[in-house]
C-alpha cells in the first residue's frame, strides 16, 4: 500500500509494540544481533537455544528478536535481554547453554547473569 | 573563447580546446605518447603532465595531463618547470625500465633527457630505475592503450582490449585467438608507438 | 529560582525512541519562550540505566529526576518547576538504591565514549523490516524534505551542517550537491558507493546490513535537492547478507511508495537499482566506478569533466559514501545547527570506525569528531590486548599512514589526520603492537595496492611494483644504503604523477612508516635485523640450554622436524631445516626459545 505523509505515523504507532517494550503486552523481549560478525560467530545456535528455551518453558509474552550487528564484534554471539520495566542488558560471547541460562535465570526468576552481562542501558544517540 | 596564460605567453583559444593544442597555437610542444588528435584524450601515459600554477584567485592544481585538460579563462599553466621537467623524466624513466629493447622508447628517453648516462647521479630513482631495477620479461609493448582504443573508437570494431590490471594488464583478443570482428585494417599496428604490434600475411 | 540550573536530558536510544527529541525540541522552544535560555542549560547525556522510564530529565543542581515524559509535558514543567520554583510532582520519579553489579554500558569504555547517529538505530530493529526503521522516527526526514523543503533549503542545509565526505576524501557534501544541482543535463543520478575496499573496514558493511533505509532514505532525499530520478547502489559483491538486505529493503520501500513513482503523493519520482562490484578495489574511486557501472574496465578517467557534470552515461551524477547517505536523514530531522553542534570547527558531525588489530575490544564505534586516538585505542578499545606495548595505530587503510604512540592524542578530524601524514580514509583503524614489523606492514599495504592498480598509467602500475620490489628486498635482507631515501623520492614522484587516488596515495603507508619508524628501516638495512622478529630471512630461533628442561613440547609439534634432543636434555634447532613458524617459541612453557 503507497504511504501518504500522515501514513508514516499511524505505521509508526502500529509498529511501537515491537519497538518499544513497555508499549506492548510482552513482559520480555529478547534480541539476538545477526550481523556478519554474529552470525560467523554462532548467532544462529543462540538464537534457537533461546527460542527453542522460551518454548520448553513454556513461557508466555517473550518475545526473540533479530537485529543486525551490536558493534563489540570481539564478543559476539551477543543479545539484549530487556524485561518490562527494567533497563536492556547486554550480554556478550554468548553459546547454547548461556542462552538457555539466560532464560532461566534472567527471563524466568529475574536475575541477570553477571558473568556474561557486558553492561546495562542503552547506547548514546547523537 | 577563453584567455590563458602558458609558460608567461597568453592565447585565446575556443573553449574546448585542451591545454595540449592551445600551447600548439603557440608553438609550444608538449611531449606525448598515448595521445592521438583523432582519440579522445586518455591521460594515461603521464608523458604530457604540465603544472597549473596559482593565478588571481586561483590556487595551483599540481601536475595534469595536457592532452585532457580542457582550457579555463585565466588559467595559469607551466610547460616545462623543473617540476614539470623532473615529473617527465621519472615517467619516461619508467616506461624504458618496462620496455628497455625498444629503440623507440630509447628515443623518447633521450629526447627529455633520461638515460643511464646522462641521469644525474644524485637522482636515486633514476640510477635505481635504470641499473638496479629488475628487467621485465620481454615485450615491447607499453599498455599506452592506443590500439585498443583506436580500434574502438576510430575503426569501430573493438577487436582487442585490455584484460586483467596492474602489471597483469595486457592487450589481447577474446579468447586469445583471432578476433572475430579484427578486419585487418592495421590502424593498431600504424599507431603502436613501439612496433609491439606486426602485420603478418596469413597462409 | 537562584544561580543557573542544568537539565539534562538522556540521549540514549532507548530514550529516542520513546520521542526524547520532541522533548528537548519542546524544551527549547518553551525556555526561548519564557526567556529563560540563558539561565537554564540542557546538557545532553549517556544512559544511566532507567530506559523503562525514559525519556528522562534530571534537573540540577537540586537533582530532581523526572520519567516518562512527552512533549506536552514540557509547557508545564518548565512554568511550574523553573518559573515558579515547584517541582511537578506527579511526573517525579526516584531512582532505586544500590546499584546493579552489572555496569552501566554508559560507564563502559567502549559503549560510553561512542555516539551513535549513522548507527542511530544500532541492535534495536530487525535490518529486513521497515515497518521497525520507520517505528524508530524513519522516513519522516524524507516526508518533511519532500512536503516542506524546496530543494535549495535541503542543500542549504546540508552546506551549514558541515557534513563532509566520510568516503575518505572528506569533500564537503553540500557542495558537491550544489555543483550537481547546477549541473545540466538529464537524467541525473545520484549513487551509494558501497565498494569498501580497505582492508580491515566495514563500516558501510555494517551499516547496510543493520539499518539499509537510513541509506535509501538519504539518496531519495538527496535525489530530491539534486533533481537526481534515477539512484544506484554500487555494492561490491564480497557482502552478501549486504546484498541481501539492500534489496529487501528497496523492494519494502517500493511497496509502501517511499520509492518509485510520485512518492508520498508529492509528484517526486525517484527509484533504485543495485549493482554488484565484480572483486576491484580500484572501484571505489568514483570516475573508475562510473566506468563500471557503464560496462568498460574500472580505471579512473581524467577530471575536468566531473562527475557532478559529465558522470555515468555522461549526465550529471552524484556519488557519495554509504555513511555520508546514512547522516542525511538524520541532518533534515534534526537541523544543520544539530549536527554542527558535534565535532570540531572543521570536521562536524561523528565518524564511524572499524577497530581491529592488536585491540581488547574489536569492533564498530561512532564517536564525534575531534575524539583522540588516545581515547579511541585505550578507553574505547580497551587497550592492547596480551599486555603488549602499543606501537602503531594505522588509519586509511591503504592510502592512509602509521602514527605511532607520541601522536595517540592527535583527534580525529580530517586535517589533524592530514597534518600528521596520515588520512581519515573511510575509517578502518588498525592497532599494531610490539610483535608488528612497520616495514612488513609498508610492504603488505604496497603489495595490496600493486596488486589493485588498475594498470592505467606508469607511475601507479610501474612505480609501486618497484617500491614493492625495493621493500621486499629489504624484508629479505638485501635492503642497500640509500633505499630509504630512494623510496622516499620514488614515492614522492608517484604522489605526483598518478592519474588517481590509488595511486597518488599508494605510497603513504611506506612514507609514515619511514617518517615514524625508520630506525627499523636501518636495522633491517644496515644490521640485517628484524626487532620484532617478523622478517623471516633476518630471524634466527635457537634454544637457551640452560632454560630448556627437555620437556619435548618443541620436538613434537615442529612441523618440519627441525628440532633435535632426547627427552630431558636441552634440544636444538636445526637450522637448515627451520622455517621459522614460531611454533615452538608459543609452545615452550619455560620461555627457553629466542628469536632475534
Amino acid at each position: 500500500m503507497k504511504l501518504r505523509p500522515e501514513d508514516i505515523e499511524t505505521v509508526r504507532e502500529k509498529i511501537r509494540s515491537v519497538t518499544a517494550l513497555r508499549d506492548s503486552d510482552d513482559r520480555a523481549r529478547i534480541t539476538v544481533h545477526m550481523g556478519t560478525c554474529g552470525v560467523a560467530s554462532g548467532a544462529q545456535a543462540v538464537l534457537d537455544a533461546f527460542t527453542a528455551a522460551i518454548a520448553d518453558s513454556n513461557l508466555e509474552g517473550v518475545s526473540v528478536m533479530t537485529s543486525g550487528c551490536a558493534g563489540l564484534c570481539s564478543s559476539e554471539p551477543m543479545a539484549t535481554v530487556e524485561l518490562q520495566g527494567h533497563p536492556p542488558v547486554k550480554y556478550g560471547n554468548l553459546d547454547a547453554d548461556k542462552a538457555r541460562r539466560i532464560v532461566r535465570e534472567h527471563v524466568t526468576d529475574g536475575k541477570p547473569l553477571d558473568d556474561c552481562a557486558i553492561g546495562i542501558g542503552s547506547e548514546r544517540g547523537g | 573563447m577563453v584567455t590563458l596564460t602558458i609558460d608567461g605567453q597568453p592565447v585565446e583559444v575556443p573553449e574546448d580546446f585542451t591545454v595540449l593544442r592551445a600551447a600548439k597555437t603557440l608553438g609550444i610542444t608538449i611531449p606525448t605518447l598515448c595521445y592521438n588528435s583523432h582519440l579522445k584524450p586518455y591521460g594515461g601515459c603521464r608523458v604530457c603532465l604540465v603544472e597549473v600554477t596559482p593565478s588571481g584567485g586561483r590556487t595551483g592544481g599540481g601536475l595534469v595531463p595536457a592532452c585532457a585538460y580542457p582550457v579555463q579563462e585565466g588559467l595559469c599553466i607551466e610547460t616545462d618547470s623543473e617540476r614539470v621537467l623532473q615529473a617527465r623524466r621519472f615517467v619516461v624513466a619508467l616506461l624504458l625500465a618496462s620496455a628497455p629493447e625498444a629503440p623507440e622508447m630509447q628515443e623518447l628517453a633521450a629526447s627529455v633527457g633520461v638515460s643511464a648516462e646522462t641521469f644525474d647521479k644524485t637522482d636515486a630513482v633514476g640510477q635505481y630505475l635504470l641499473r638496479r631495477a629488475a628487467k621485465p620479461p620481454s615485450t615491447r609493448c607499453i599498455k599506452c592503450g592506443l590500439c585498443v582504443r583506436v580500434c574502438d573508437e576510430f575503426v569501430g570494431m573493438s577487436a582487442t582490449t585490455f584484460t586483467q590490471r596492474g602489471t597483469d594488464r595486457k592487450v589481447t583478443t577474446p579468447f586469445g585467438k583471432i578476433s572475430p570482428t579484427c578486419i585487418g585494417c592495421g590502424a593498431c599496428a600504424y599507431l603502436c608507438p613501439t612496433h609491439a604490434i606486426t602485420i603478418e600475411p596469413a597462409e | 529560582m537562584s544561580g543557573s540550573t542544568t537539565i539534562m536530558l538522556c540521549a540514549g536510544t532507548s530514550c529516542t525512541t520513546n520521542r526524547c527529541v520532541a522533548v528537548r525540541e519542546a524544551l527549547e522552544q518553551e525556555l526561548a519562550q519564557q526567556g529563560l535560555q540563558d539561565s537554564v542549560e540542557i546538557v545532553d547525556t549517556g544512559c544511566h540505566g532507567f530506559c523503562a522510564h525514559g525519556p528522562i530529565m534530571t534537573v540540577q543542581p537540586e537533582g530532581i529526576f523526572y520519567q516518562r515524559l512527552t512533549a506536552s509535558d514540557v509547557p508545564r514543567l518548565v512554568s511550574e518547576h523553573l518559573v515558579k520554583g515547584q517541582p511537578v510532582r506527579d511526573l517525579m520519579y526516584t531512582p532505586p538504591e544500590g546499584g546493579p553489579t552489572i555496569p552501566k554500558l554508559s560507564d563502559i569504555g567502549f559503549f560510553g565514549k561512542q555516539r551513535l547517529i549513522a548507527l542511530a538505530n544500532r541492535g534495536l530493529i530487525n535490518p529486513e523490516s521497515i515497518d521497525e526503521y520507520i517505528g524508530r522516527g524513519g522516513y519522516d526526514a524524507l516526508a518533511t524534505a519532500l512536503t516542506q523543503l524546496t530543494p535549495e533549503d535541503i542543500v542549504k542545509e546540508i552546506k551549514s551542517s558541515g557534513l563532509r565526505g566520510r568516503g575518505g576524501a572528506g569533500f564537503p557534501t553540500g557542495l558537491k550537491w550544489e555543483f550537481c544541482k547546477a549541473a545540466m543535463g538529464s537524467p541525473k543520478y545520484v549513487i551509494c558507493n558501497a565498494d569498501e575496499g580497505d582492508p580491515g573496514a566495514f563500516m558501510d558493511r555494517s551499516i547496510i546490513e543493520s539499518d539499509p533505509h537510513a541509506v535509501l532514505e538519504g539518496m531519495a532525499i538527496g535525489a530530491h535537492a539534486i533533481g537526481a530520478s534515477q539512484g544506484i547502489v554500487y555494492l561490491r559483491d564480497e557482502y552478501p547478507l549486504a546484498l541481501q538486505r539492500v534489496n529487501i529493503a528497496i523492494e519494502q520501500a517500493r511497496e509502501y511508495g517511499l520509492i518509485g513513482e510520485n512518492i508520498l503523493g508529492t509528484g517526486f519520482s525517484f527509484d533504485l537499482t543495485v549493482n554488484r562490484g565484480a572483486g576491484a578495489f580500484v572501484c571505489g574511486e568514483e570516475t573508475s566506478l562510473i566506468n563500471s557501472l557503464e560496462g568498460a574496465m574500472p580505471e579512473p578517467r581524467t577530471r575536468p569533466p566531473f562527475p557532478a557534470q559529465c558522470g555515468y552515461n555522461g549526465k550529471p551524477t552524484n556519488i557519495n559514501n554509504v555513511e555520508t547517505w546514512a547522516n542525511i536523514p538524520h541532518i533534515i530531522a534534526r537541523g544543520s545547527a544539530w549536527f554542527a553542534s558535534i565535532g570540531t570547527a572543521s570536521s562536524k558531525g561523528t565518524k564511524v570506525f572499524s577497530i581491529v588489530g592488536k585491540l581488547r575490544n574489536t569492533g564498530l564505534i561512532e564517536v564525534p569528531m575531534g575524539t583522540t586516538l588516545r581515547d579511541i585505542v585505550f578507553d574505547i578499545g580497551g587497550g592492547v590486548m596480551n599486555g603488549k606495548a602499543f606501537k602503531a595505530i594505522q588509519t586509511g587503510g591503504p592510502s592512509g599512514g602509521c602514527l605511532p604512540a607520541a601522536l595517540l592524542d592527535t583527534p580525529v578530524d580530517y586535517e589533524s589526520l592530514r597534518k600528521a601524514g596520515a588520512i581519515m580514509g573511510s575509517g578502518g583503524l588498525i592497532v599494531m603492537d610490539e610483535s608488528t614489523c612497520m616495514v612488513e606492514v609498508a610492504r603488505f599495504f604496497l603489495s595490496f595496492t600493486q596488486g589493485e592498480s588498475c594498470g592505467k598509467c606508469p607511475p601507479c602500475r610501474e612505480g609501486t611494483r618497484h617500491m614493492l620490489n625495493i621493500l621486499t628486498d629489504i624484508t629479505e635482507g638485501k635492503g642497500e644504503p640509500g633505499d630509504i631515501e630512494l623510496l622516499e623520492e620514488m614515492g614522492a614522484a608517484i604522489k605526483e604523477t598518478a592519474v588517481c587516488g590509488l595511486g597518488n596515495t599508494a605510497p603513504n603507508p611506506v612514507l609514515t612508516t619511514i617518517r615514524y619508524f625508520r630506525d627499523e628501516y636501518e636495522a633491517h638495512i644496515n644490521d640485517r635485523r628484524c626487532t620484532a622478529c617478523v622478517c623471516k630471512a633476518l630471524i634466527t630461533y635457537s634454544i637457551t640450554a640452560d632454560m630448556c628442561t627437555g620437556c619435548h613440547a618443541c620436538f613434537k609439534n615442529c612441523p618440519t622436524q627441525a628440532i633435535v634432543g632426547q627427552v630431558k636434555t636441552p634440544h636444538e634447532i636445526t637450522q637448515s631445516k627451520c622455517v621459522k613458524c614460531g611454533m615452538c617459541k608459543t609452545i615452550c612453557k619455560f620461555d627457553a626459545v629466542r628469536c632475534e
